[in-house]
């Protein structure tokens, strides 16, 4: 390793330090407050770091890490992620009684986990990333382990991410035989010969590849867990499951499959389309009646990875463009979303059916107003970052001559205003003064008021997503740069 | 200082939005946001006002652009702004006018439970409007348009409890809405043929690439002007603004005497080189005008509601605008629409104050005799009124007037057919305004009078009796005095003037005679029927033929029965047999079909854990086989 490598890798660093700094302040000092002070920190720090890996002089440290300007942009992403869920996670974890300081280490190294994959540029690098964000989250699903529901959605969650763990071994395996190599360049250049895939093995190996990344991802055939694993999670996790833990992936499978030409290999992205498809209409179709903003939320993040597929498929800078921005855009309102169902959460139970959100502008307009912009960004309706996002996916398929998977896109986003608009009017519809509807209103009574740094988090959060959709130049010529080696 | 522009808008929209957002507001800040953002935006658009007239910018326009929002296929949406002589004149107007109508209704409205949102409509109808006469693409006007349509509907129906004001506000809106389909049209027509929407550009190449008289432009220029007509209240679309006075007086003269129903007629002359090419959409213009001046003018003799008279006039008078336009007298038709925004805001303001006074009695048969009572408000109506009947020499709507009158004499486009309507409309215009004023300020008492108009109605009233007062003097014939001001202002926008032919002096002598003869002929015919002789409309109206005639002038040629049962029936009556057919089949289907899609997906979400392996392998393996298919 030469300074230069360490100087690249300084995010990593810091993440990780952070992590063993609070476990140390944990055994002397038991307070979640500066626990969480103190990963916030952390956080920031490593972020600070990045103007220092931008002007490394090697942005690759060989074999295993690619620290390009693409994956810095992408460790901005999921750190200001990642400090905003620090945030929701500490109002959420003040209303419980119980050992809340672990709760940063996890996290801690479960972002560790998603930055090492944002640089992946190896086998080894990819697996051992997503093992260390998957173990610590299993944790963190069942970290309120007084609920059942909880504990419930982490085992959910560790066997089948075990099983689709064994198939991504089992995918990199059967690729290392037909190429002997790990390292993504390798392989591209092993592909490169341009007689396409030689063997069916590689072939297999690739969609095995494909199966443990489209599992993190919740794409249809790998989305079963999904309700499951969002509703039982606590909210502030939730967030972190829908936004960091899965655009990591993204990021780690754009570069991956960056060596796959669609000419030479027609039947993996005939497997791609066919997944997006299928993601985006049974996730919207699958949230139509939902009654849990939980579920809800997370059938839609199923067909919001449909979307993201279409730039998969499509390729190319347009298409990693594309998906970048859309995934900006998708974090700003799913982590608004969760931060407000988080915020409302009384301690006993999840404020995540429909009827919570009843009459919620009347009663709470902040959180209510913050939650329709975010519902509104995932509609895509126009002048909100979603908009944009679908606007440049739209943009990239067309490019591409992919008409049938944008013809699926329109039809499932027509389908998907319908359980978004249904939140919506329920927040905004009059509450009749029944003891029922009192009842349900009166954990919310209970919740402080809105001036805290939760607020703050979620309001930046929400002018970020209409910045994005007002003016979007700044962040797209950003994102363009970082994209153009695709 | 011109680069500034854009506070000019994005003042009262902010204004808007504070109203909006900061909750309930004591009624003094809500007041003092309300009329301080129009106050500073019109103090900065004086600033830009008296730059651009010292030291005008290179090509007498400047563009300023706020904001690009994205740019794909030709089309850019994005925000920019024009500033040229024609929109000066509007901001002009439309933030003095509406500053002192903003002070007024502090008062007028003191009493009202909506006081803050009345303002927050205001605010948003002014930046709305400025949006509208800055835009310098035509999307951007369109939103300007739709917005001022919008507050309009608002403030109609300001006093929603009364159903019948929400009718009303609808009317207007549906109407309007005619008009604004034709104009979207004209939009898309424009864009398919020209490939921009980018108003200066579009002009350019319309001239360019459309010979004179050709189809497409005729097509286009009738389009535009059928948006025209909606908004600016002209025949066949008129039917909407004598019951838009269900609002509350201010708006009456803000939205629907000065500024918003003179879009269309700030439309027509923005695009006015697309009306060159087109001289039958020329000559339409100028007959809807004509026609629409003459019949306005008969409605407005008859009517008996205060408020209605003026609706009447403000649609005659938008159609001697129509009728300078239809002409090419383009600094003609804004300097009348100059004009009639201070004397018609007056009037509006002056009627509001009278109103106000007696108990919201708005029958002109039950006033009487007020001249003595409400002094302050008897001499600025007055004033008002010498504008409106443009009484020789006194009053600014004279001198814009009389050009108007001229220039249609002169012009080629006009002739004495048109001419001799407008003066009918003259006479017209004077025997229904003395109509007015004799019913109310003059004979014998027949209400008790309330309250008085205090400080700030007094001021904004004496203030624009001053302006309409003066107002003409920007602008004087060449006959006598010789200014050309305001039309060589308007020049610097609009190239093509009416053209004065040499040794023309004593006919135009002649017709500047005729017509103030005409006027102050109706003025005493007006004194002779409603003071000295009042016996004589009640036996005209009493005789059948003239009851009959009555009738059809009270209610306004009887368009809105020949609407309801041309198209409101039919088209109630097609939609109740057709509540249900096909096309909502096709709807049904398909929301059954996706809530059926639903149902059958949820069964397969059971919550076990066995069964999610299951889907996971079997999932896999099925893409790989897919996989292997190609």
């Amino acid at each position: 390793m030469t300074p230069s490598d360490l100087q690249a890798l300084l995010p990593h660093i810091v993440v990780a330090a952070t992590a063993v700094a609070v476990m140390l302040v944990i055994s002397f000092y038991r307070n979640q407050t500066v626990s969480a002070v103190l990963t916030v920190a952390g956080l920031f720090a490593a972020a600070a770091c990045l103007p220092f890996v931008w002007s490394a002089e090697a942005d690759a440290v060989p074999p295993l890490f690619r620290v390009d300007p693409f994956g810095c942009f992408h460790i901005g992403l999921l750190l200001t992620a990642s400090v905003a869920v620090t945030v929701f996670s500490h109002s959420y974890l003040e209303k419980y009684r119980m050992e809340r300081g672990e709760f940063y280490i996890l996290l801690l190294l479960s972002v560790l986990g998603a930055l090492v994959l944002t640089v992946a540029d190896h086998f080894i690098s990819f697996f051992l990333g997503l093992e260390l964000l998957s173990v610590s989250l299993y944790v963190m699903v069942a970290y309120i382990f007084t609920k059942k529901r909880a504990v419930e959605a982490g085992v959910k969650y560790l066997f089948l991410a075990a099983a689709t763990s064994a198939f991504l071994l089992f995918g990199m395996a059967l690729i290392y035989a037909e190429l002997g190599t790990m390292a993504f360049p390798e392989i591209a250049a092993e592909l490169g010969g341009g007689d396409g895939l030689r063997s069916p093995y590689l072939l297999a190996g690739t969609v095995l590849v494909v199966a443990g990344a489209g599992f993190k991802l919740s794409v249809v055939p790998f989305h079963m867990w999904t309700p499951d694993i969002y509703q039982g999670a606590p909210a502030p996790v939730t967030a972190f499951l829908a936004t960091v833990s899965k655009a990591c992936v993204v990021v780690v499978l754009l570069r991956f499959l960056a060596a796959f030409d669609s000419d030479a290999v027609p039947g993996l992205y005939l497997a791609l389309t066919v997944v997006a498809c299928a993601s985006m209409l049974t996730g919207n179709l699958l949230a139509l009646l939902q009654d849990n903003i939980k579920r809800i939320l997370a059938y839609s993040s199923i067909a919001h990875f449909g979307y993201l597929l279409v730039a998969f498929v499509a390729g190319g800078p347009a298409g990693a463009m594309a998906a970048t921005f859309y995934l900006v855009t998708y974090f700003a309102a799913t982590l608004v979303a969760f931060g407000v169902v988080a915020y409302l959460s009384p301690s006993d139970r999840e404020a995540d059916t429909v009827a919570d959100y009843r009459g919620l502008f009347w009663s709470r307009p902040g959180p209510a107003a913050l939650l329709s912009l975010a519902l509104f960004s995932l509609v895509g309706l126009p002048l909100t970052g979603g908009f944009m996002g679908k606007f440049f996916l739209v943009g990239a398929g067309a490019e591409a001559r992919l008409w049938t998977l944008l013809l699926v896109l329109a039809v499932s986003s027509a389908i998907s205003i319908y359980y978004y608009l249904r939140v919506v009017v329920a927040m905004y519809s009059s509450i009749e003064d029944t003891p029922q509807t009192r009842e349900l209103s009166e954990p919310f009574a209970a919740t402080p008021p809105y001036g805290n740094t939760v607020g703050a988090v979620q309001a930046l959060l929400a002018l970020g997503l209409l910045v994005l959709g007002l003016y979007p130049q700044p962040v797209l010529a950003m994102i363009q740069s970082v994209t153009r080696t695709f | 200082m011109l680069e500034l522009l854009w506070l000019i808008p994005a003042l009262p929209f902010a204004g808007f939005l504070v109203l909006v957002l900061a909750g309930n507001l004591p009624r003094a800040a809500a007041a003092v946001v309300g009329c301080a953002s129009v106050g500073l935006s019109m103090l900065v658009a004086l600033g830009i006002c008296i730059q651009f007239v010292n030291s005008p910018p290179p090509g007498d326009a400047f563009t300023q652009s706020i904001w690009n929002w994205f740019e794909t296929a030709g089309l850019s949406a994005g925000v920019a702004f024009h500033l040229d002589a024609l929109s000066m004149v509007m901001v002009m107007v439309i933030t003095g006018v509406g500053f002192l109508i903003h002070l007024y209704s502090t008062e007028y409205m003191e009493d009202d439970p909506g006081f803050q949102r009345f303002f927050a409509y205001l605010n948003l109808f002014v930046g709305a409007m400025l949006v509208l006469v800055l835009a310098d693409n035509l999307v951007l006007l369109l939103l300007g348009w739709e917005g001022v349509g919008l507050c309009s509907y608002l403030l109609i129906g300001f006093w929603y409890r009364d159903s019948a004001n929400g009718r009303a506000a609808r009317k207007a809106f549906v109407v309007t809405r005619v008009g604004d389909t034709a104009l979207l049209l004209g939009l898309f027509l424009l864009f398919a043929e020209l490939g921009t929407l980018h108003i200066q550009d579009l002009l350019g190449r319309a001239s360019e690439q459309w010979e004179p008289g050709s189809g497409v432009a005729l097509a286009a220029a009738l389009l535009l002007l059928g948006g025209a007509v909606g908004k600016s209240a002209q025949l066949p679309l008129q039917t909407w603004l004598p019951d838009a006075m269900a609002g509350p007086t201010p708006v009456s003269a803000l939205i629907h005497a000065a500024t918003m129903v003179t879009a269309g007629v700030y439309l027509i002359a923005r695009t006015n080189a697309l009306f060159e090419l087109a001289p039958a959409a020329m000559l339409t213009v100028a007959i809807v005008g004509a026609v629409t001046l003459l019949a306005a003018g008969f409605a407005a003799l008859v009517q008996s509601d205060i408020k209605r008279v003026l609706a009447y006039s403000t649609i005659s008078q938008l159609g001697y605008m129509f009728l300078a336009l239809g002409v090419g007298a383009w600094s003609a038709a804004l300097f009348h629409f100059m004009t009639h925004a201070l004397f018609k805001a007056l009037l509006f303001l002056a009627a509001g104050a009278l109103i106000l006074s007696l108990h919201h009695e708005q029958n002109l048969f039950r006033m009487g005799g007020l001249r003595k009572k409400l002094p302050v408000i008897f001499w600025t109506f007055l004033i008002g009124s010498i504008s409106l009947a443009a009484l020789p020499l006194i009053g600014s709507g004279f001198y814009s007037k009389e050009k108007i009158l001229w220039d249609v004499w002169i012009s080629p486009h006009g002739g004495p057919a048109l001419w001799a309507a407008g003066m009918a409309g003259a006479a017209i215009t004077a025997l229904y305004t003395f109509r007015m004023v004799f019913l109310a300020f003059f004979g014998e008492l027949r209400t008790d009078v309330s309250h008085r108009p205090r400080g700030r109605v007094a001021f904004v009233l004496i203030v624009l009796a001053v302006l309409s007062t003066i107002g003409g003097g920007v602008e004087l014939p060449h006959t006598f005095g010789h200014v050309t001001f305001f039309s060589d202002f308007v020049g610097t926008a609009i190239e093509t003037q009416v053209a004065l032919p040499p040794g023309l002096d004593a006919v135009l002598w002649a017709l500047l005679a005729m017509a103030s003869l005409l006027v102050v002929l109706g003025t005493l015919a007006a004194w002779y029927l409603y003071v000295k002789a009042p016996g004589i409309p009640e036996r005209l109206a009493s005789s059948p033929a003239g009851s009959a005639l009555h009738r059809l002038w009270f209610s306004g040629w009887g368009f809105d029965r020949v609407y309801e049962a041309l198209i409101v029936i039919p088209f109630r009556t097609a939609a109740r047999i057709n509540r249900r057919d096909a096309i909502d089949f096709i709807y049904l289907a398909t929301a059954g079909l996706t809530r059926a899609l639903h149902v059958v997906l949820s069964e397969t979400q059971t919550g076990r854990l066995r069964w999610y392996a299951l889907v996971l392998t079997t999932g896999t393996l099925a893409l790989i086989l897919i996989a292997f298919i190609r």
